[in-house]
């Protein structure tokens, strides 16, 4: 198993990279973190002719707390994840960092990274999704952003054009007293989860739910946000069976896959378990304002 | 005894911790090229064409062979122990046909493994696509195509017998318990994959064989019969070896295919397998199916059994042993130390476009998984609790007892290590917060189960050595009166340097640092076909090391009885001083005796044999003890009805292997044979579709358990004959045979309010589910 | 492909290698460098047996290219010896007897250091969590969390 040639750029700039990736397009691939990349090179399921290792650009790994977090791509995860800043920034990316593998694998993969391979089964798209966060990104025609709802477009896909690069992630403002829970289930620790939820609640100063955000990993090609779910949510006085109906709003209608990890029946009943306990959870975790 | 019994620190640990250990691939020869193999991505098709033009002139390619060529350059491929099994007619690589995914078609040598692997994609192989052979039922249709044009069908192996009056049996019972219990796909996955460096050296005509093997003289036989070299010409060396579990006693088409490039480019050439082949292509086991009956009263006294099993053998047999051989091993042991008064046993082994079926920790393994889960199943039916079935039912090891296929198990302790690890796991407590704990929503379970293992086996099946007559053990005393000792194992784990090296020590007399334990040299060591496997060191290897170091020391006491001018039978050595026994200040140091011997053997007392060594054979004299290994393990589970993850809360091991040479090697082998078990049910899976397509080629699919899936493991010893001098039993297989019956057991005992029948070993998250009648199936 | 240089210090010492950048720290570091105590387990990042450390963190090395550790400072098995004495992990290892075949050691050995060098005080579940990355198939793992369980103690980790 080892890699197919590849011509090898190690670039020193943004500006570097994109124009690489302006002259190559769909024949180059970004190397950051390589925990995705690298295995699929090794199997020779992935054949870029180039390969850009931004690891040696320096201003992408700044984080910063100012209206809402804003992450620079190459933020490694085990970084994001000690980080004091991101934790009291958004404590529900912190908590959704720290699931992701080990920390061998934190120690190298990237924010950015995490978000451009857009693995649905991957905590941090969910999150992203489930927050209206944003992406960055930048090419040689200049930059722009794009809503984490436009992102994900299938499988392994996103909006993102072959000539541009993922120069940070922005998570908005959060809420004080927000509650919050990332809820998966793998079949081993630091297996990619079988299924996974996100969420985040509001109480208004009545304790009745003022915003709910809810999103699934694991449940189709892209991660999945519960709108039905959030709406149905917004005004209920939090119970057991408010949130049981809402689980299973979260899952209804979903086609989400069958394989050796287990039925698309199966993912469906754990999916609504984990909406469940992550809303319970939230729920105990949020504060009421007055 | 200051060594038998202690947990001296491991000799393999110096090397092993500080990177210095010797496995196969760190072996680098001058002028070492590297092969990769082109592997057959459909699983059962004609191959029409093959244009390797592109791939032989591709950079750094020195040579690349396909089955037509090696035809030429290696002989058909024979299987000395089919045991009766049909083999038709294949070689190193695929010739005419493919049989399964990953089935070798080509074999690429070049300077580096890159651009073996550039190269290989260069090859242009046409198949001509068949139906596939993928299920059971699919092999045993005539319908299907057969894999083999030279065999009738896809059926290789049949046998079947019958005890006692079994209709008879059946017709009195008050009830019969029918199931079929299925057993899925695993493999053995070591850390090591394999891998080996053939040196042919066209010079003398010599080829050195480095493997990763765990029987070296087996794999130097069949190198030698398959590539028609004169066997005193080939040499395999096995240096340390990252695990095997019986997968590295199965000899790959790999490696005929490797020794016959190095022979036509005159070069020493590598492989090392990636894990993507080795899950693919290495070998697999445990596919098997039986539909058993059991015939009982309604006061629980078990009266017959019938069994018919099937067993999924692959699309090629093992080398040298066909697994059709393992069901022999089942048929013996299914019922078990339980009385049982008549029992019929069938059994069809089909081919099938699979990889092929190697040796796995207790290749029969199923016995015990089948009949511990029917017999809970029984307990059921006839509403009694599973431990008091198996009471009124369990021999007791009294002289006259016999299984009713007719070994004798006079000794067996199955029923102590029944009644302790129930004790142990807290039994009827557990009954208690499982009601509890049912009040409360939450599905607690536990199951236990009892097995036996013939290691070496009772006095009938260990006569003359057993099977393979024995073993031998080289001991030389050096001259500066340490030992060497050369042993037929082949260790990848078994610690065999420091056991050993412990039994030899102790029987010397001399520090434990002073012997020096040698394998994996065919050159040196004695022929064993089985190196290490079958838990076989811990009687045979030791049993022959012991004899051979106690001649040795006949030699160098009778020397010393003349020098001193005492009766050898009043002297003793310690710490490596021949002395008087009660008068130390009479001695001789081993080391003068032996440098004597080394220099000037003219000089030694006339009548005494200057030559201090020795090569005997073990046969297995002196045994005493039952011969069988084995015990009760019994475990708590917690199931998830919303996740399916079956959690262990306790694990307890009751075992019994006679006189235990190092507590931590032993427990350590216990353990790591729980684990398995631990992940054949909860975990893995080797799994194809109905097309023979394999769905398990990466770590990501098959999952093997980690340090968070296995739980503290508790052991208890029962030392049955705990001072007979040879009482030592082996356990190396022992905790993987009955691991998957004890956890599915308990998993049995947690979904039964819900009215599951367990029937299949294989109970990842979504199965469990479905058996709770939780989610659809 | 062309091969680039490559300088990066190894267990101490400074190295020079020229490289394919599609070889793998794992490979170069076995092979150009002969250090074949680092072992590869799948080349799939998902073992943990080729773990070595990067700049003070445990890492993949099967899932770095070489070329990515210009400049890095890289600490293998061979590095933890000093003048012949083992390491208190290594020993601590030895007295628990927690290896057999020893093929996964070397990865369960720089995973264990990295996290004993973080200094903080870990339960058995911690610890076991936190080797979840590092396979065995010979042991089931209760020998190693001894092993390091001993070791934190001996070493004084989070005292």
């Amino acid at each position: 198993m080892k890699p197919p040639p590849f011509e090898y750029h190690a670039v020193a700039s943004v500006e570097e990279a994109v124009a690489l990736l302006a002259e190559h397009g769909e024949d180059a691939k970004v190397l950051a973190g390589g925990q995705s990349l690298v295995p699929l090179l090794a199997l020779r399921l992935a054949r870029p002719a180039h390969l850009v290792d931004i690891n040696t650009v320096s201003d992408l790994a700044s984080l910063s707390n100012g209206d809402g977090l804003t992450v620079g791509s190459l933020v490694r995860q085990r970084v994001a994840e000690r980080s004091q800043a991101v934790r009291s920034a958004n404590p529900l990316v912190a908590q959704a960092i720290a699931l992701i593998g080990h920390t061998a694998i934190r120690n190298r993969g990237t924010i950015g990274g995490s978000i451009a391979h857009a693995d649905p089964a991957a905590e941090l798209p969910a999150v992203l999704l489930a927050l209206d966060g944003e992406v960055v990104a930048r090419s040689a025609r200049g930059e722009r952003t794009v809503p984490a709802a436009d992102f994900f477009r299938g499988f392994l896909t996103t909006a993102l054009t072959p000539d541009e690069l993922v120069t940070g992630v922005r998570f908005p403002a959060w809420g004080p007293g927000t509650g919050w829970s990332f809820q998966e289930f793998s079949r081993r620790s630091g297996d990619f989860a079988i299924a996974g939820a996100a969420a985040a609640l509001r109480l208004d100063r009545n304790g009745v739910v003022a915003d709910a955000r809810i999103a699934l990993s694991g449940m189709g090609a892209t991660p999945v946000r519960a709108t039905k779910a959030e709406a149905a949510l917004a005004g209920q006085q939090p119970s057991e069976e408010v949130w049981a109906a809402a689980s299973q709003d979260a899952v209804a209608g979903l086609d989400p896959p069958s394989d050796v990890h287990g039925t698309a029946a199966y993912r469906r009943h754990l999916a609504a378990a984990l909406t469940r306990r992550a809303l319970r959870e939230a729920h105990a975790r949020s504060e009421v304002r007055s | 005894m200051r060594l038998i019994g202690a947990k001296v620190p491991r000799v393999e640990d110096r090397r092993i911790l500080t990177g210095r250990g010797r496995y196969v691939d760190d072996v680098r020869l001058p002028h070492m090229l590297h092969a990769t193999f082109l592997r057959s991505p459909l699983a059962h098709a004609r191959i029409t064409s093959i244009d390797a033009s592109a791939a032989r002139s591709a950079p750094g390619v020195v040579g690349v062979y396909t089955g037509e060529d090696i035809k030429g350059m290696s002989a058909v491929i024979t299987v000395p122990m089919a045991a009766g099994c049909k083999v038709g007619e294949f070689y190193a690589l695929a010739t005419d046909k493919v049989r399964f995914v990953g089935d070798p078609v080509a074999i690429v040598v070049a300077e580096t493994r890159h651009q073996a692997e550039d190269a290989a994609e260069l090859i242009d192989v046409e198949y001509d696509a068949l139906p596939a052979v993928a299920t059971y039922e699919a092999a045993l249709d005539s319908a299907s195509p057969r894999l083999f044009d030279d065999l009738e069908d896809n059926v290789i192996y049949r046998s079947e017998n019958s005890i006692g009056d079994v209709d008879a049996a059946f017709a009195r019972a008050d009830r019969v318990v029918t199931t079929t219990l299925r057993q899925h796909r695993v493999a053995n996955v070591p850390m090591e994959g394999r891998g080996a460096v053939a040196d042919f050296d066209p010079s003398s005509g010599e080829l050195t064989y480095y493997a990763a093997t765990q029987s070296p003289q087996g794999l130097r036989m069949a190198l030698a019969r398959t590539l028609e070299l004169p066997i005193e010409r080939l040499r395999v060396l096995a240096g340390d070896v990252g695990g095997g579990f019986g997968l590295k006693g199965n000899i790959g088409r790999e490696d005929f295919c490797l020794a016959a490039v190095s022979r036509k480019l005159g070069q020493p050439v590598k492989w090392t397998e990636d894990r993507n082949e080795h899950l693919l292509a290495a070998g697999h086991a445990r596919e098997e199916t039986i539909d058993i009956e059991v015939a009982v009263t309604n006061d629980g006294k078990l009266l017959g059994m019938r069994a018919h099993m099937l067993m999924d053998h692959g699309a090629y047999p093992g080398v040298p042993f066909a697994a059709a051989m393992f069901t022999g091993l089942v048929q013996m042991l299914l019922p078990g130390p339980y009385t049982f008064e008549a029992y019929a046993f069938d059994v069809t082994a089909v081919n099938t476009n699979k990889c092929v079926y190697v040796a796995y920790r207790g290749p029969w393994e199923m016995e015990t998984w089948v009949r511990e889960r029917v017999i809970d199943d029984v307990a059921r039916e006839i509403g009694m609790d599973p431990a008091e079935l198996r009471r009124r039912n369990l021999m007791a090891g009294a002289p006259e007892d016999r299984l009713i296929t007719g070994l004798g198990v006079a000794g067996i302790s199955t029923r102590e290590s029944l009644d302790r690890a129930l004790a142990l796991i807290g039994y009827d407590d557990f009954r208690r917060q499982q009601e509890s704990a049912r009040a409360e929503g939450r599905c607690l379970g536990i199951g236990f189960a009892s097995f036996i293992e013939a290691a070496p086996g009772p006095p009938e099946m260990r006569m003359g050595g057993g099977m393979f007559g024995g073993e031998r053990a080289k001991v030389k005393l050096e001259s500066d009166g340490h030992l060497l000792v050369i042993t037929a194992q082949a260790p990848h784990g078994q610690s065999h340097e420091t056991t050993l090296a412990q039994v030899a020590a102790e029987e010397m007399g001399v520090p434990f640092e002073h012997v020096k334990v040698v394998h994996g040299d065919t050159r040196v060591t004695p022929f064993s076909l089985i190196g290490t496997g079958g838990s076989r060191a811990a009687t045979w290897a030791s049993g022959a090391v012991l004899v051979s170091t106690r001649k040795v020391k006949e030699k160098v006491l009778s020397i010393a009885a003349e020098m001193l001018e005492i009766s050898p039978d009043d002297l003793e050595i310690n710490d490596g001083i021949v002395s008087a026994k009660g008068t130390p200040t009479k001695s001789l140091p081993l080391a003068q005796i032996a440098m004597q011997a080394t220099l000037a053997p003219n000089s030694l007392p006339a009548g005494t044999d200057p030559l201090l060594e020795a090569n005997e054979a073990f046969k297995g004299e002196g045994i005493t003890g039952s011969g069988w290994s084995g015990g009760t393990h019994a475990c708590t589970v917690e199931v998830d009805l919303e996740t399916g993850r079956v959690r262990i809360l306790r694990y307890v091991v009751v075992e019994d292997c006679g006189r235990v040479i190092n507590p931590a090697i032993v427990e350590g082998q216990v353990r790591g044979g729980v684990a398995q078990g631990i992940g054949e049910v909860l975990y893995e899976h080797a799994a194809y579709d109905e097309d023979g397509n394999f769905l398990a080629g990466t770590f990501m699919d098959y999952l093997l358990p980690t340090a968070t899936e296995i739980p503290r493991i508790e052991i208890e010893h029962i030392e049955s004959d705990p001072d007979g001098e040879l009482g030592f039993r082996g356990v190396g297989e022992g905790g993987a045979v009955v691991a998957p019956a004890t956890l599915t057991n308990a998993v049995a005992d947690a979904l039964a309010p819900f009215g599951a029948r367990v029937q299949d070993q294989y109970l990842p998250p979504s199965k469990v589910l479905e058996l709770a009648g939780v989610v659809a199936g | 492909m062309t091969r680039r240089p490559l300088q990066l210090t190894v267990n101490g010492r400074p190295q020079e290698v020229f490289v394919e950048p599609r070889r793998t720290l794992a490979d170069v570091l076995r092979e150009d460098l002969e250090l074949t105590g680092t072992h590869v387990g799948c080349e799939h990042g998902v073992c943990g047996a080729c773990t070595v450390l990067v700049d003070g963190l445990a890492v993949r090395s099967c899932l770095m290219l070489a070329v990515q550790a210009q400049g890095s400072s890289v600490m293998t098995i061979e590095g933890l010896e000093r003048d012949g004495e083992m390491h208190p992990l290594q020993e601590a290892f030895r007295d628990s007897h927690s290896f057999q075949c020893g093929f996964c050691t070397p990865g369960f050995v720089m995973t264990a250091l990295a996290m004993l060098e973080e200094g903080q005080a870990l339960s058995e579940d911690e610890w076991r969590e936190e080797l979840s990355g590092n396979i065995c198939r010979c042991t089931g793992y209760q020998s190693i969390v001894e092993g390091v369980q001993l070791a934190a103690e001996r070493m004084g980790v989070g005292q």
